[in-house]
C-alpha cells in the first residue's frame, strides 16, 4: 500500500512536470523574402552588364515581423562554380583562369521597424576588370536571424 | 497539429500511469538470502542473482550478500551471473529455503561467450544509481549497428546523435551534444574535436564490450563537459588464465557498399595477458531516396540516388597487455583510429557550389575533394591496488587527435586569388587541429560503516595548435583540475542515499592569429594595408564547485529514485575566440571572451516496476540553465572576411528544459514480447536576443513500438526476429537557421540467431533499416540544415566467429 501512494504522489509529480508547456507560437519562424519580380527589379537572372557602367540594384524585400540586413556580393564565375538559385540557366563561356576579376562585397543595415523595404544601390563596374560570366549573391536577414539567399547568374561584357 | 500529438503523447503517459495503479501485486512472498565468492573465496561484487519464474532479480554488494525480501514462495531456481565467471544455478528442490545461500563461482573464457548481463541485472544496476543511466553489450551494438557506434546506440531512448554521412556521429544525449556530453573510454576522457558536428567520435564500435550511458548531470563524477550526460565504454574484460583465442567479426552494408570486419585475438598465462584488435571498414557513397536535393535554394541534382562524395574507410588498431594479480592489476592499452571520409561535395564552402559531375560521379567509392582525415592515438595505464577495504585505481593518458580538412582554396576577404607559392601549408589544407592531451586520475574506493565512499582527484593537461589557409580556432593550451567526493549510504535494505561534492579548477590560454594575407583598412579617409588580429593572446580562468545528491527506494517490484544536482562546463577556445567562416554552415561565427563557465540544476526522477509479464520505467527530468551557451543568429552579415555570410555570435541564456523516456515491456507468449519506447524534450530559452526559442537540434517526440519473437529452434540458440516501428513526431519548436521538420514513420526490421559450433557460438545477425524506402528528413542530422533526407534502405549483415586456440 505504502508503494501505492508513493506511486501516486510520484506521477502527481510528473504530471506537474508534463504539463507546464507553454504555448510559444508566437516566436517568429518565417524567412525573410526577396522579391525580383517587379518590372524594375535589376539585375535578373542572365543580365547583361557593360563594363565602366554604373548600374542601380534594385529588390523588394518583405518580411512578417522585422527585416535586418543586406549583403550583395558580386564574384566571378569563371570556373563555373557557381550555379543559381533561378530554375532558367543561362549559357555560360567556357572555362577560363582569372586575371583581374571584379570582387565586390556591401553589406546594408535596412532601417529599424521595416516589415517591407525597397532597396536601391549604385554599383559601379570598374573598366579595366575581366569581362565573363559573374554571380550575384543577395543574402537578406530579418531581425531574429533567418537567412535568404539568391544567387544570379548574370554576364559582364 | 503538433500539439495534437504531443497530447497524444502525453495522454498515452496518463494512461500508462493509471493502468500501472490500478494493477495489484502478487500476494504471498518468502526471503531468499545468500553470498557468492570467486573460487579463490573473495566476495563477488555487482554479480547479478535472478529467481526464476517471476525474474526478480538483484545484485551482491561489496560483501557478495544478496536478499530478496518478496520473493514468491513457488518460486523454483535462483541463476547467479558475473562478468568474467560461469553463470550458476541453484534448484529449489520443492520448497524455497529460508537459509543464507553460499555460492561459488568459476571463471570464465572472456568473450566466448559473450558477456552475460541479462536485461534483469542491469535493470538492478540501474536501480542502484540515483541517475538514469542506461547499459547495453555488444550484442546489443550488433544486432543494431549503425554506421558508428552512437547511431547503434539510438535505439535507446532519450539518446540521439547529430550524424554527417553515413560514418560519423556524435552523441545526443536529452537535446544536449558537443562540449556538453563526455564519452569516456577505459576510464579517460575521448578528447578530439567534439565541438564540431562535422566529424564524428574517433571510437571503434568492433572494439566496445559494454557501454553505460547516463542520462543527466555528471559533472560531479566527470568533472567539466559532462554536463548533459556521459557515454561510458568500460574496458574489455581481461581473458581467461591459460588461454588463447580470439573473434572475428565481417560486415556488409548495402546502402553505401560497405565492407569491414575486425579480427581479435587475446591470450593469457598465469598473471600476463595481451589483447590486440584489428578493425577495418570501407564504404562507398550512401543513397537516398532522392534525385534531386535543394541546398538552401540551389538545386543538386544526384546521381544514381547517391549522396556526391560520402566515401570514407577507416583503419583500427589496438593492443593491451598488463599483470594480473589478487591485489595488484595493471593494464596498458594503446590505440589508432583512422579515418578518411568526404563531405557532401556540393554544401561545402562559402556557398552552395556547383562541382565537377564527371569527376566526382565516375566512381562512387572515390574520396575527392572536400574531404577529411582524422587520426586518434591513445596510449594510456590503468593500474588497480586492493587492501584491505580499500580498492586505489590510477589512470594515466595520452591522446593526440590530429585532424584535417582538405578543399580547394577559395580566396575571400582580401585573400590573393592565387594561392601564394611560398605559403606556410599546404595548398589543400583548409583547416589542421592538432590535439595533445595528458591526464592522470587517482581514486580510492572504501567501506565506512554503511557508506561506500570513493574519493579523488583528476587533472589534464590540453595543447592545441592549428594549421591551414582559413582561420577558425585560434590554437591554445588547457589545464583542468578536479577533487571529488562520492557517498553511497545503505539506510537499510530499503533505502539508499547518494551524495556527491566536487571541486573544479580550469584555465585556458588562447594565442593570438593574424591574418597571413593584409586586408584593406580605410580610417578617417587613409586606407593602409594591414595584417589583421583575429584573435588575441588571452587567459582565462574558472573555477567551480558542484553537487549531487538523491535517493533510491526499492520497496519491491516498483522502485523509485531521485537525485538533483548541479553541473558545470568551461567554455571552450571556439566559444570563447572563434573568428571566422564554419564551410560547412556557410557561416562567419564569432566568439565572446567574455563567457562564464555554464551551470546547470537539474532534478531526476526515476520509476521502475517489474511485473511478471510486463515492466514499465519513466524517468522523467527537469533542468535549468542559468546561462546556457548559445550560438545566437544575427542580423549582420560579414563583408570582410566573412564574404558576405550571416554572423552568428556566442552568448548565454537563460534555458529551461523538461521531459522524460518511458519503456515499456510486455512479454505476451513465451516467445513473443512487445515494447514501446518514447521519448520526449522540451526547451526554451528565457532570456537574451533568442527569448522564446528553443535550442537548437531539439529532438521531437518519438514513439518505437517494437515487436520480438524469439522462437526455439534446435541447434540454435537466442534467435530473434523483431519488428520495430519508429514515429517520429513533427519538430516545429525551431530556432534560425533550422526548418520545420514533418513527421516520419520508419520501419526497422532485425533477425539473427546464435549456431553451437564446437566450444563456441558462431552468431549471425541481419537488419534491414528503413525498410520502405522511405523518404524522410531527421531533425537532428547535421545534413538536416541543407534538406538532405536520410539513407535509404539498408540492408546489414554482421557476423561474429570466436575462436579458442588452447583453453
Amino acid at each position: 500500500m505504502k508503494s501505492i501512494k508513493f506511486a501516486l504522489q510520484f506521477f502527481t509529480v510528473i504530471i506537474l512536470f508534463t504539463s507546464c508547456s507553454s504555448d510559444n507560437e508566437t516566436v517568429d519562424t518565417e524567412y525573410p523574402a526577396i522579391d525580383l519580380t517587379a518590372s524594375d527589379s535589376f539585375p535578373i537572372q542572365c543580365s547583361q552588364i557593360n563594363r565602366g557602367e554604373k548600374i542601380s540594384f534594385r529588390a523588394l524585400f518583405n518580411d512578417n515581423a522585422e527585416l535586418g540586413s543586406y549583403s550583395l556580393d558580386i564574384h566571378h564565375n569563371f570556373d563555373h562554380h557557381n550555379h543559381s538559385t533561378e530554375v532558367n540557366d543561362c549559357v555560360n563561356d567556357p572555362i577560363k583562369k582569372p586575371v583581374n576579376p571584379m570582387l565586390y562585397i556591401n553589406s546594408v543595415t535596412i532601417p529599424t521597424g521595416l516589415k517591407s523595404y525597397q532597396a536601391v544601390q549604385e554599383i559601379t563596374i570598374p573598366q579595366d576588370i575581366d569581362p565573363g560570366d559573374y554571380h550575384f549573391l543577395i543574402r537578406l536577414t530579418d531581425k531574429e536571424g533567418w537567412q535568404t539567399i539568391k544567387g544570379i547568374s548574370i554576364k559582364i561584357l | 497539429m503538433k500539439h495534437n500529438k504531443i497530447n497524444l503523447l502525453r495522454g498515452c503517459f496518463v494512461l500508462l500511469f493509471c493502468f500501472a495503479i490500478v494493477t495489484k501485486t502478487a500476494a504471498q512472498t518468502v526471503r531468499i538470502s545468500g553470498s557468492v565468492y570467486s573460487s579463490g573465496k573473495k566476495p563477488l561484487e555487482g554479480a547479478s542473482v535472478t529467481i526464476y519464474p517471476s525474474l526478480i532479480s538483484t545484485i551482491t554488494d561489496k560483501q557478495g550478500h544478496f536478499s530478496f525480501h518478496n520473493t514468491p514462495a513457488d518460486s523454483q531456481k535462483l541463476a547467479v551471473n558475473h562478468i568474467g565467471y560461469a553463470s550458476h544455478e541453484i534448484v529449489f528442490a520443492g520448497k524455497t529455503s529460508t537459509n543464507p545461500i553460499q555460492i561459488i563461482l568459476q571463471p570464465e573464457v572472456k568473450a566466448l561467450e559473450e558477456v552475460v548481463v541479462t536485461d534483469n541485472s542491469l535493470i538492478r544496476a540501474k536501480k542502484e544509481a540515483s541517475l538514469n543511466t542506461e547499459t547495453v553489450n555488444s550484442s546489443f551494438i550488433q544486432r543494431n549497428l549503425g554506421g558508428s557506434l552512437m547511431q547503434s546506440l539510438q535505439r535507446i531512448p532519450g539518446v540521439k546523435t547529430i550524424s554527417i554521412g553515413s560514418g560519423s556521429s556524435k552523441p545526443l544525449i536529452r537535446g544536449l551534444s558537443f562540449n556538453q556530453v563526455i564519452v569516456v573510454e577505459n576510464g579517460i576522457k575521448h578528447e578530439g574535436q567534439q565541438w564540431g558536428a562535422d566529424h564524428g567520435l574517433e571510437i571503434d564500435q568492433y572494439a566496445v564490450d559494454r557501454v553505460e550511458i547516463i542520462k543527466g548531470p555528471s559533472s560531479f563524477i566527470y568533472g567539466s563537459d559532462a554536463i548533459g550526460g556521459a557515454v561510458n565504454i568500460k574496458p574489455v574484460p581481461f581473458p581467461k588464465k591459460n588461454s588463447l583465442g580470439g573473434t572475428v567479426d565481417f560486415t556488409a552494408k548495402s546502402n553505401n557498399e560497405q565492407f569491414g570486419g575486425s579480427f581479435n585475438l587475446f591470450g593469457r598465462k598465469e598473471n600476463w595477458f595481451f589483447d590486440t584488435r584489428i578493425t577495418s571498414l570501407d564504404y562507398g557513397d550512401y543513397r537516398i531516396p532522392a534525385e534531386i536535393v535543394h541546398v538552401y535554394n540551389y538545386p543538386v541534382p544526384l546521381y544514381k540516388n547517391q549522396l556526391r562524395n560520402t566515401a570514407g574507410s577507416e583503419l583500427d588498431l589496438h593492443a593491451s597487455t598488463g599483470f594480473i594479480g589478487e591485489k595488484f592489476k595493471s593494464a596498458f592499452y594503446v590505440s589508432s583510429v583512422y579515418s578518411k571520409s568526404g563531405f557532401f561535395a556540393n554544401a561545402h564552402g562559402l556557398e552552395p557550389r556547383n562541382v565537377d559531375l564527371e569527376l566526382h560521379d565516375k566512381s562512387s567509392r572515390d574520396i575527392l575533394m572536400p574531404y577529411q582525415e582524422v587520426t586518434h592515438t591513445k596510449i594510456s595505464n590503468t593500474t588497480t591496488f586492493n587492501w584491505n577495504n580499500h580498492h586505489l585505481e590510477t589512470k594515466l593518458g595520452f591522446q593526440n587527435n590530429f585532424r584535417r580538412e582538405w578543399s580547394h582554396y577559395v580566396n575571400h576577404g582580401y585573400m590573393p586569388p592565387i594561392y601564394p607559392a611560398d605559403m606556410y601549408a599546404p595548398q589543400d589544407l583548409e583547416r589542421e587541429y592538432d590535439k595533445e592531451v595528458f591526464s592522470v586520475a587517482v581514486k580510492d574506493e572504501f567501506t565506512l560503516g554503511g557508506h561506500q565512499l570513493t574519493i579523488g582527484i583528476n587533472g589534464e593537461e590540453q595543447q592545441n595548435s592549428i594549421n591551414g589557409w582559413s582561420f577558425l580556432i585560434p590554437a591554445f593550451d588547457q589545464i583542468t583540475a578536479g577533487l571529488f567526493a562520492y557517498d553511497k549510504i545503505q539506510i537499510n535494505d530499503l533505502w539508499m542515499l547518494h551524495g556527491a561534492v566536487r571541486f573544479d579548477y580550469g584555465k585556458i590560454e588562447m594565442k593570438q592569429y593574424n591574418d597571413w594575407f593584409a586586408s584593406e583598412i580605410t580610417e578617417n579617409g587613409q586606407t593602409t594595408s594591414q595584417y589583421l588580429k583575429r584573435s588575441d593572446n588571452l587567459t582565462k580562468t574558472f573555477d567551480s564547485f558542484t553537487w549531487s545528491a538523491g535517493v533510491n527506494y526499492n520497496p519491491g517490484k516498483v522502485s523509485f529514485k531521485a537525485n538533483a544536482g548541479t553541473s558545470f562546463r568551461m567554455p571552450i577556445a571556439k566559444e570563447l575566440a572563434s573568428n571566422g567562416i564554419n564551410y560547412h554552415y556557410f557561416r562567419f561565427e564569432k566568439g565572446n571572451p567574455n563567457l562564464d563557465a555554464e551551470r546547470s540544476y537539474q532534478l531526476d526522477l526515476g520509476m521502475d516496476w517489474q511485473e511478471k509479464n510486463w515492466s514499465l520505467q519513466l524517468s522523467p527530468f527537469f533542468n535549468y540553465f542559468p546561462n546556457y551557451v548559445y550560438l545566437n543568429p544575427t542580423s549582420e552579415l560579414d563583408i570582410y572576411y566573412g564574404a558576405g555570410n550571416q554572423v552568428f555570435e556566442y552568448q548565454q541564456s537563460e534555458v529551461m528544459r523538461y521531459g522524460g523516456e518511458l519503456q515499456f515491456k510486455y512479454q505476451f507468449f513465451k516467445n513473443l514480447s512487445g515494447e514501446i519506447l518514447a521519448e520526449y524534450l522540451y526547451s526554451e530559452q528565457l532570456s537574451g536576443s533568442k527569448k522564446g526559442y528553443t535550442l537548437p537540434f531539439s529532438p521531437p517526440a518519438l514513439v518505437l513500438v517494437g515487436i520480438n519473437y524469439s522462437p526455439e529452434i534446435k541447434n540454435l540458440r537466442e534467435t530473434y526476429f523483431s519488428l520495430d516501428y519508429r514515429y517520429t513526431a513533427r519538430q516545429n519548436q525551431i530556432v534560425p537557421p533550422e526548418k520545420k521538420t514533418s513527421a516520419s514513420q520508419v520501419f526497422n526490421l532485425a533477425l539473427g540467431t546464435k549456431l553451437k559450433a564446437g566450444d563456441q557460438d558462431f552468431s549471425v545477425s541481419l537488419q534491414v533499416q528503413n525498410l520502405f524506402n522511405t523518404r524522410y528528413l531527421n531533425h537532428t542530422s547535421f545534413y538536416r540544415l541543407i534538406e538532405l533526407p536520410e539513407a535509404g534502405r539498408n540492408i546489414i549483415l554482421s557476423l561474429k566467429i570466436p575462436f579458442l586456440i588452447h583453453n
